[in-house]
């Protein structure tokens, strides 16, 4: 167990967003889950007694005789975002003092550093080049995450749970950003700043950073183990892969939608085109975590090889 | 999440204390980024505080010290004396400045009265003649004009004061020119007053100058008004950024921030500015001469120093001591690392004595047989791009050759006259142009020829192991060379025994076998005689340990009895770079009587016989060795190889047989070894004359990425122990290379080549840093000096040291200097000191009048031409090479190097260059003497007083050997007149410790004159004496000096006819000066 190269990784002033956010995003999450528990409760009170849902208007608490309906933005929700304006103040200033910039020696173009990193927000990006070649990891998926984000109020036909925490009425939604966010973006970043090391090899975490370190790794593309010789051959095999993934995916996504009565009931508000768009993020999403375990599991590189792109 | 509380918890709750906490932790941070701003990012705000104060204390301390120093020279007489000079000179010029300042003041008044009247009438003048000018028609012209002229005839009415003391004052009126006139008279007298006044005023200012400076210049250290002249300047100082800002070469150096006191006129020492850590920030530069050499407003510090110049947040940060910064601040023992970016081409840097050493250990070791660096080792490429030159005009010359054959068969079958005259003329043009190639070719032939001349190995020639050494000897040398002689500078190359059985059998196989003459036996006591006193203790070394006698630069000779052939001992000595076969670099291979045969040539080789006589080729023809030929008789050198075969520990018959050295089986695997190991980086061995260094180039090591060096599996261990940097690259890897192998799994044969110079005082056990001695610890930190010094420069290269004229030629000759250890028998500068001059047998008054002569004006003694002479031939002689041509009376002598003339031109300008003498030389013309000057002449050579044919040589066997000095005959050739004209009035200031005697002249009415009783033919001549000397030497002729010898008679015996060495000591005085005078007498 090499202690020391954990230090490293850990103090290293780069990493320190990614240190507090192993902490600050479980709690977060645990913090909201546990707010969207009691609303949960509260909302099942409600939808038990339809006159004290009439009256009420805010979510946190059942409402009390002698309490405003409603409550004023100043000085009421101001002076928490205040509070915690100035909470944030100090913590930047503290930053800023005690952590200096982690510059590093003049550029030598003759000595590339490594591992060459990109800054902490981006290494979930890099790490995705490991699965998909560049145009696909570089160019598609980044294009394909910023217009699935500005789908989503599009397609989002789901009436609940705006201004409050709530599990119960967003199940679907909640999930899918969960998956989305926290195991594929958040691993990746974690991935990318703990694991990899020089030549972007894997390391465990307390293995010795070596960048001479020998290792045994081939890569095989799926054809090559269907002894797929023909680049037609490729292309059509993984064409022929790829629909039978697009489409037990789409299958799996499907049950799942439909899963619940709620669920059913959202899945009915949608129109066809919101259901394909849906459907098609979603598939291209799974995308992502399968072609991660097939690589560290079978070793395979490519699925789907064409003299345009490889996925 | 509590129960449904009674009160709305969001307009119920206060968040007063909440806010309250935040604010003051908010007022906290902000106080502490303003700390920060001012003093905690700003540390040398602190040091400069501490600096002011602990240098006002020091100053005020000193101040007393200083004033009782300046009192009590001011009381001395000397001061008093000028003091009062100076009062009665002031005294007496009084009156007459008085005088003059009185005219001065009436001069004056009278011009301000004249110019009263004349700036306004000037000045309406100068505006209507600009109006003139400008006016366009002739009539408004002559109109201005005609007022003009009106204006000029005045009058105007001038009061002047007296001209004289006691004068009236007077009107007059005058016209304008008058006015003018009036004016310049004015001005004319007061010039002159002025002059008179300066005049008289001068010798009374420049005695007040001495006066004024007399207590600095002999004070030790500052007046007490310079001491106060600096209190003022920090008695307000600005607590500011300090900088050096040379934009030219983007240095930005704010060092002197915190190191406020390092350019300071006074000396600072730790001790004296504090007891703390900060005190070592205050102390003065500790080579001021070095900073007046680089200005540092010019280099800064971190040129010289490395560190961060512009970072001056924290200590470790400035010094570079952070992880990113690459040039971090140079330890103290390798501060002199900073000179070798700009001085990468001297081989010897004044002030930096460990770099120089390093420098030339590069050098010495043998560094440069594997690794390449940049002016080591120069020759035997620029061989390779001669050859490659001399191709490639071959080849210009015979497509010449044939376009003239087509042009003139062109020409010949042209259609007109014309066509056909230009075809002809171009045929002329290729002519004469395929001479210019043979010239050239020529040249570069010659250029081959010296170029190999000056080729040196740094080890011996393997082709003649089996001519010159025991056979049994070969394993146990290869095995460990530093069991069987510590001091040699062969390394260990870690064989096991299969491969030292290969290597041992390859070598030996691989030399020529030829059979040597028989020598008969020699006297070794008159040989270790002739060893001792003939010079070759300045590079060889006898007897081990606290033993050792001698110099460093060869081989330790202590058993060299037990290893070498007797035949081939005397003939090495006899003349080390005689060779058995010579090698023809074009052929690859040594040639033998048969390829002469073949030509019908005898079998003869030497620089008068260089070519090939197959191809023409120039030849190898002597040892690539720099051991020069001392010119020895056979005999003594049979005496001297006798002696020599008996240093000996063990008998020669005692090691252990080899009998797999014929073992034709071995040499094939000893020649891959041999090759991998880079053998012939040193040595030279048949086959592998052409082979390259093995190893890494080593001119920028120093910048060398850290991940690009081969660290092994040591970097973890090497960050904890905190020597993952250059410097702790280098000393590991030249204290014990192999321990980059340690826990590597390698192949046989891929293990690290690089062999242990240093030997382990425990040589059993691999660690990271092995006990060495200390010398070994002394050399490994100049070479690790050398190699940290050695990088890519940031700074533009007008900066380094590459001088044109005397400073290059010093330069190179350093190079030359050191690769023949010119310096073990001779000093070139005060420093230094030759190894002779430290022996036991030259620290007698005896022994010192037997060291070889000093060399620290020989550029100003020499006449360069004769000096290249000198150089080429020592012997000054074609015949007679057995002896000195200088001082035949030395045992010790100047041995012939072969130098190229290429060297030896180096060599001449280097001494010109080192006396700042200008090249070329043109002698100055001296007067003919007529027949009383040379009678006069003769009478001061040959006086009482100043016996000069005592010491000199004069040619005689039986004197000479008690002579002390040069033949005068040689001063002709061979001397500047004006350094033998200084060198008779006072050889102790040129040579101080010479036997020559000084006083012999003193000065007298602007001339020299002899000191001594003058011989009464001197009478009236009032001619310079030592000139007259001077002029007769350069005139002298061997009949004159027989005329002298003859004038002499008994003068020219030695003082105490004592013999200098040992040897001599058997003759008994009277029997050596009865010899002598009998031998003069039938002169009388």
């Amino acid at each position: 167990m090499d202690w020391h190269q954990l230090w490293e990784i850990v103090s290293a002033p780069d990493n320190v967003p990614i240190v507090a956010l192993l902490f600050f995003v479980p709690f977060y999450a645990w913090y909201g889950f546990r707010q969207a528990r009691e609303n949960d409760r509260l909302i099942g009170q409600l939808e038990a007694d339809p006159q004290l849902a009439k009256t009420h208007h805010r979510k946190i608490f059942p409402w009390k005789p002698g309490w405003t309906k409603e409550v004023h933005t100043w000085p009421y929700l101001m002076r928490i975002e205040f509070l915690a304006a100035i909470i944030v103040t100090v913590l930047l200033i503290v930053w800023s003092l005690t952590l200096n910039a982690p510059l590093e020696e003049l550029a030598n173009p003759n000595l590339t550093m490594n591992p060459a990193k990109a800054p902490w927000y981006f290494l979930g990006l890099q790490e995705m080049l490991v699965y998909f070649d560049p145009w696909i990891a570089g160019v598609v998926m980044p294009s394909l995450i910023i217009v699935g984000l500005m789908v989503i109020p599009y397609i989002d036909v789901n009436p609940l749970g705006a201004g409050y925490y709530t599990w119960k009425q967003r199940k679907f939604s909640i999930a899918t950003f969960a998956f989305g966010f926290i195991v594929l973006w958040l691993v990746m970043v974690v991935i990318g700043t703990f694991i990899r090391g020089p030549g972007w090899m894997w390391f465990w975490p307390g293995q010795t950073w070596d960048p001479s370190k020998v290792v045994f790794e081939p890569n095989r593309d799926l054809p090559d183990i269907f002894h797929i010789t023909s680049m037609l051959g490729k292309g059509i095999f993984g064409a022929v892969a790829m629909g039978i993934y697009t489409m037990a995916a789409w299958y799996g996504i499907h049950k799942l939608i439909t899963a619940t009565p709620f669920n059913r009931k959202i899945y009915a508000r949608m129109s066809f085109i919101q259901y394909i768009t849906m459907q098609t993020f979603l598939v291209l999403m799974l995308l992502l975590p399968i072609k991660i375990l097939i690589r560290h599991l079978f070793r395979i590189k490519y699925i789907w090889i064409t003299p345009w792109f490889n996925v | 999440m509590p129960e449904n509380p009674e009160k709305d918890p969001v307009i119920g709750q206060s968040l007063a204390l909440y806010l309250l906490v935040a604010v003051l932790v908010l007022v906290f941070c902000l106080g502490w980024a303003l700390w920060e701003e001012f003093f905690g990012l700003r540390p040398w705000k602190t040091y400069q505080r501490a600096f002011v104060a602990r240098y006002e204390a020091y100053l005020k301390k000193q101040v007393p010290v200083q004033a009782a120093k300046e009192k009590a020279i001011e009381a001395s007489g000397d001061y008093q004396s000028l003091q009062q000079q100076l009062a009665a000179m002031k005294n007496s010029t009084a009156p007459q400045a008085k005088e003059l300042d009185d005219q001065t003041a009436r001069v004056d008044a009278r011009t301000t009265a004249v110019l009263n009247v004349l700036t306004t009438a000037r000045a309406y003048v100068g505006s209507r003649v600009y109006e003139i000018e400008h006016t366009s028609s002739q009539s408004g012209k002559a109109s201005i004009q005609k007022d003009l002229d009106r204006y000029k005839a005045g009058p105007f009415v001038l009061d002047l004061p007296p001209a004289e003391a006691g004068g009236k004052s007077e009107r007059i009126s005058v016209n304008f020119d008058q006015l003018q006139d009036e004016f310049n008279i004015l001005q004319q007298e007061k010039g002159k007053l002025l002059l008179q006044k300066a005049a008289l005023l001068r010798p009374v200012s420049e005695l007040q100058a001495k006066v004024d400076s007399y207590v600095k210049d002999h004070i030790d250290g500052l007046t007490v008004e310079s001491l106060r002249g600096i209190r003022k300047k920090y008695e307000d100082y600005d607590v500011k950024i300090q900088q050096v800002n040379n934009p030219d070469a983007g240095i930005v150096d704010r060092c002197e921030s915190c190191h406020v006191g390092i350019r300071e006129p006074v000396e600072l020492t730790r001790k004296n500015m504090g007891k703390d850590a900060m005190a070592g920030a205050f102390t003065s530069h500790p080579d001021m001469e070095l900073l007046h050499i680089h200005d540092p407003e010019k280099f800064g510090c971190t040129p010289c120093h490395n560190g961060n110049g512009m970072d001056i947040a924290r200590v470790e940060k400035a010094h570079g001591h952070d992880e990113h910064w690459l040039w971090p601040l140079f330890p103290k023992e390798n501060v002199e690392a900073g000179c070798q970016q700009c001085h990468a081409r001297d081989m010897m840097v004044d002030h930096a004595p460990v770099l120089s050493q390093g420098k030339d250990l590069f050098m010495w070791r043998g560094c440069m047989g594997c690794h390449q660096y940049k002016g080591y080792n120069a020759e035997p490429e620029e061989l390779v791009s001669t050859e490659r030159s001399i191709e490639q005009l071959e080849k210009d010359r015979a497509t010449d050759q044939l376009d003239v054959q087509k042009s003139i068969q062109a020409g010949d079958q042209a259609p007109d006259n014309e066509t056909a005259q230009k075809l002809y003329l171009k045929a002329n043009e290729l002519q004469v142009t395929i001479s210019k190639i043979s010239l050239q070719i020529d040249e570069l032939d010659r250029r081959t020829k010296y170029l190999m001349m000056d080729a040196k190995k740094v080890g011996p020639d393997l082709k003649e192991v089996a001519v010159k050494i025991h056979s049994d000897w070969i394993p146990v040398w290869l095995d460990n060379p530093h069991a069987w002689r510590p001091t040699t500078r062969m390394p260990r190359f870690r064989f096991d025994e299969d491969e030292l059985q290969a290597v041992s059998a390859f070598i030996w196989q691989d030399a020529i076998k030829a059979a040597l003459p028989q020598q008969p036996p020699g006297d070794p006591v008159k040989g270790r005689q002739s060893f001792e006193t003939r010079g070759c203790m300045g590079c060889h070394s006898v007897g081990e340990g606290a033993n050792r006698v001698g110099g460093w630069f060869a081989a330790n000779l202590t058993r060299v009895g037990e290893k070498d052939n007797y035949d081939y001992l005397v003939r090495w000595i006899h003349n080390p770079r005689e060779r058995t076969e010579p090698y023809c670099p074009y052929e690859k291979r040594d040639l033998t009587a048969d390829d002469y045969k073949k030509h019908g040539l005898p079998f003869v080789f030497d620089h008068e016989h260089s070519k090939c006589p197959n191809d023409g080729h120039e030849l190898q023809v002597e040892q690539m060795t720099v051991m020069p030929n001392l010119r020895l008789s056979i005999q003594e050198a049979r005496d001297i190889a006798s002696y020599l075969e008996t240093l000996k520990e063990k008998d020669p018959s005692s090691y252990p047989a080899v009998p797999y050295l014929n073992d034709p089986k071995l040499k094939e695997k000893g020649e891959l070894i041999v090759r991998s190991y880079g053998c012939a980086g040193c040595h030279e061995i048949a086959g592998l004359e052409s082979e390259k260094g093995i190893g890494t180039e080593l001119t920028v090591e120093g910048s060398k990425p850290l991940e690009q060096m081969d660290f092994a599996l040591f970097v973890r261990e090497a960050e904890e122990e905190g020597w993952y940097n250059h410097k702790g690259f280098f000393e590991h890897k030249l204290a014990q290379p192999e321990i980059f192998d340690k826990g590597m799994v390698k192949a046989e044969g891929e293990e690290l080549k690089m062999p242990d110079f240093f030997e382990p005082i425990d040589a059993k056990e691999v660690k990271a840093i092995p006990e060495l001695s200390a010398q070994s610890h002394e050399q490994i930190e100049a070479l690790t000096t050398f190699l940290m010094g050695s990088v890519t420069s940031q700074y533009p290269e007008r900066y380094f040291y590459e001088p044109s004229g005397q400073g290059k030629d010093i330069q190179e000759g350093w190079w030359i200097v050191k690769k023949y250890n010119c310096e073990g028998c001779h000093q070139f500068t005060l420093g230094q000191s030759s190894v002779l001059m430290t022996l036991p047998q030259y620290q007698t008054p005896d022994g010192k009048g037997q060291l070889p002569p000093r060399l620290l004006t020989e550029g100003a003694r020499v006449n360069p031409e004769w000096l290249a002479r000198f150089l080429a031939n020592p012997s000054l002689s074609d015949s007679d090479t057995d002896r000195d041509g200088v001082r035949n009376y030395l045992k010790v002598r100047m041995p012939t190097f072969y130098l190229s003339p290429i060297e030896v031109r180096k060599l001449v300008r280097f001494f010109q260059a080192l006396s700042q003498q200008p090249i070329p030389y043109i002698p100055r013309k001296l007067e003919p003497l007529t027949a009383q000057e040379t009678d006069m002449a003769r009478a001061l050579f040959t006086s009482q007083a100043a016996p000069c044919l005592k010491c000199h040589a004069i040619g005689l066997p039986a004197h000479d050997q008690y002579a002390s000095a040069p033949n005068f005959l040689l001063a002709a050739q061979r001397l500047k007149p004006d350094w033998v004209r200084h060198w008779i009035l006072d050889p102790a200031l040129i040579d101080p410790g010479t036997a020559m005697p000084s006083g012999l002249f003193k000065q007298a009415e602007g001339h020299s004159v002899f000191a001594g009783p003058t011989p009464p033919i001197f009478k009236g001549y009032n001619g310079d004496q030592a000139e007259l000397l001077v002029r007769y030497l350069f005139e002298l002729t061997p009949q004159e000096q027989q005329r002298l010898i003859q004038m002499s008679g008994k003068n020219l015996m030695p003082a105490s006819a004592k013999p200098a060495t040992s040897e001599l000591r058997r003759h008994s005085p009277h029997r050596a000066e009865r010899a002598l005078v009998g031998m003069l007498t039938p002169a009388h």
